[in-house]
């Protein structure tokens, strides 16, 4: 009896490296400590607060010598007013903008991108330390923080879990899906008729972005977002071209692949680089410096400008053309295995 | 004449394949190509089903080059060994599919389902049903369009007995229809059935070209599987 389960652990544990399951036994921890190797340390310089100020207003002297002498902590700006602030916020110049505050004297206001961020905590820390090293104890001199996110935590978490679905119909269920016509000769079956290649081609990547596009409006109807419609345009389109951008993707690594856990295995390689850098960047300085490496953040950091901070379709060009090329790249390489019937 | 091969080539790595076969098939014969595993059968047939591209070499059907695939699919039907069907949707279903995609008129599918006495089964998903029906539903898919040329790779592989019968019968009539058919086999009794030229292939190279009753008088047949 111990033979026969020893036999059959390893003809399993063969199967699994035939089929490239156990590069996920090594891919995830690896991923993992070059994740947490990413993650913010605590490093002084490098976490040094961007404030910007507004050169318009008047702060009490006392204050902004208190915040410019602290260059330890601080790097700041001088802005010319709100509205240039607002920019420079959304732009990520800065980190938080600290205007004299317009209902209480001798007050600021700050005002950041959302108030659930690693950001928004280390300025009203620190503030607070200067207040108390300053005057010692008294009034908070932050006496109002306003967000340009308004929306509730259960919107601001929208753009994580469309990136979370589209990367997981894009990069998991297609290139099983393409995997298995392969491995069943399905795909030479129906190349079996007078189907042109390019069809299948754009069939599969309809079928990718009809799954993409229906589970982000059922998500939406679950969760009651809104969107006005001029948003609704620009966030079509980016739906659009990330639909189409990781759906050509995933039918590229499906042509990789000779079986469908081949296929699952790759998914899951490339699933997990994509998601959680972009999804993580709001809270690691480090991280938000990675993200923009992936396709992924070209998708999530415009739908959440879109969703949560009023961006716009034409705010984002070189981002819309970066997930429209990689897209157009996949495809191309798609049909030529196609066209000479790789791994088929 | 319906077929011509070229010294059609196809190599891999383990340096098996098809070495520069050339043939010529005319129209009406039922050619069964011969060989132990790994000969290049399964290879010739695929490379003229359009499954692999071919190193070198050309064939054409009808005059159609096979890089002309889109009109050679009209011209010829393939059904490989392991049935390629859509597992979880019916019989129907899946003839339906093709006839679509071939943009025949739906009454094909009422003809092949009673032609290959399908009819009782064209509800049923194609997993539930045997190999033998598999084997009959893939048939009939690969003759919707009604291609003159016909290639089948091994047909009755892991067939039982009354299966086996019930597909030569069906190869039979196809053949006495008019239509050009090449098979894959290892089988004597079947080539003897079904076969009006014999093509035997050793190590990827063509050995034996001529009727069936020379091929199993020449030492050809007894060497082919030594």
């Amino acid at each position: 009896m111990i033979r026969n389960v020893v036999t059959l652990t390893l003809n399993d544990l063969a199967i699994a490296f035939k089929n490239k399951t156990l590069l996920l036994i090594f891919f995830i921890p690896l991923f993992v400590f070059f994740s947490l190797k990413l993650v913010d340390r605590t490093d002084a310089d490098f976490q040094k607060i961007k404030i910007g100020l507004l050169k318009n207003e008047s702060y009490s002297p006392g204050m902004l010598q208190s915040i410019q002498s602290a260059d330890r902590l601080f790097s700041t700006f001088w802005l010319a007013d709100r509205e240039e602030g607002k920019r420079w916020l959304k732009d990520k110049k800065v980190d938080g903008v600290l205007a004299p505050s317009v209902k209480e004297p001798q007050s600021l206001d700050l005002i950041v991108l959302t108030k659930a961020s690693f950001q928004t905590t280390a300025i009203v820390e620190s503030v607070a330390a200067l207040q108390n090293a300053f005057e010692g104890k008294g009034k908070n001199w932050i006496s109002d923080i306003r967000s340009l996110q308004e929306s509730a935590i259960q919107e601001q978490t929208l753009p994580t879990w469309i990136l979370m679905l589209t990367l997981l119909i894009g990069l998991i269920i297609l290139p099983t899906q393409v995997a298995e016509e392969k491995e069943k000769n399905l795909l030479l079956g129906l190349l079996q008729t007078p189907i042109r290649e390019i069809e299948w081609l754009l069939a599969k990547l309809f079928l990718g972005m009809i799954l993409i596009g229906a589970a982000v409006i059922f998500l939406h109807l679950l969760g009651r977002f809104d969107l006005d419609l001029e948003s609704g345009a620009s966030y079509a389109a980016f739906l659009l071209v990330g639909g189409f951008c990781f759906s050509s993707f995933g039918i590229f690594l499906g042509f990789l692949c000779r079986n469908q856990a081949s296929a699952r295995t790759l998914g899951v390689l490339f699933y997990l680089p994509n998601l959680l850098p972009s999804a993580l960047s709001d809270f690691s300085q480090r991280l938000a410096k990675v993200a923009p490496l992936f396709p992924s953040y070209q998708f999530y950091g415009p739908i959440k400008s879109i969703l949560l901070e009023g961006g716009h379709l034409s705010t984002f060009p070189l981002e819309w053309i970066y997930l429209f090329s990689v897209g157009l790249g996949s495809s191309l390489l798609s049909y030529l295995f196609m066209k000479k019937r790789w791994l088929m | 004449m319906q077929l011509e091969v070229q010294n059609l080539t196809k190599l891999y790595q383990e340096k098996r394949g098809l070495l520069a076969a050339s043939f010529q098939v005319e129209k009406g014969e039922s050619i069964a190509i011969v060989g132990h595993n790994g000969a290049g059968k399964s290879t010739l047939l695929k490379m003229l089903a359009g499954w692999i591209v071919p190193d070198s070499g050309e064939a054409r059907v009808d005059g159609i080059d096979l890089k002309n695939r889109s009109a050679l699919v009209r011209k010829t039907g393939f059904v490989p060994e392991t049935p390629n069907l859509f597992d979880f949707f019916s019989v129907e279903y899946n003839l339906k599919l093709f006839a679509r995609l071939f943009q025949v008129p739906f009454v094909r599918i009422a003809e092949t389902l009673q032609e290959f006495d399908l009819l009782s089964f064209r509800r049923n998903r194609i997993e539930v049903l045997s190999k033998g029906l598999k084997q009959r539903v893939s048939i009939g898919r690969s003759l919707l369009a009604d291609p003159p040329l016909l290639l089948l790779d091994e047909p009755t592989s892991g067939l039982d007995f009354e299966m086996t019968t019930q597909i030569y019968g069906l190869l039979k009539k196809i053949h006495s229809s008019g239509k050009t058919v090449l098979f894959t086999s290892h089988r004597p009794e079947e080539i003897k059935t079904l076969a009006t030229r014999i093509i035997a292939l050793h190590h990827g190279g063509l050995v034996f070209d001529g009727a069936p009753s020379d091929y199993f008088r020449s030492s050809v047949h007894e060497n082919l599987y030594a």
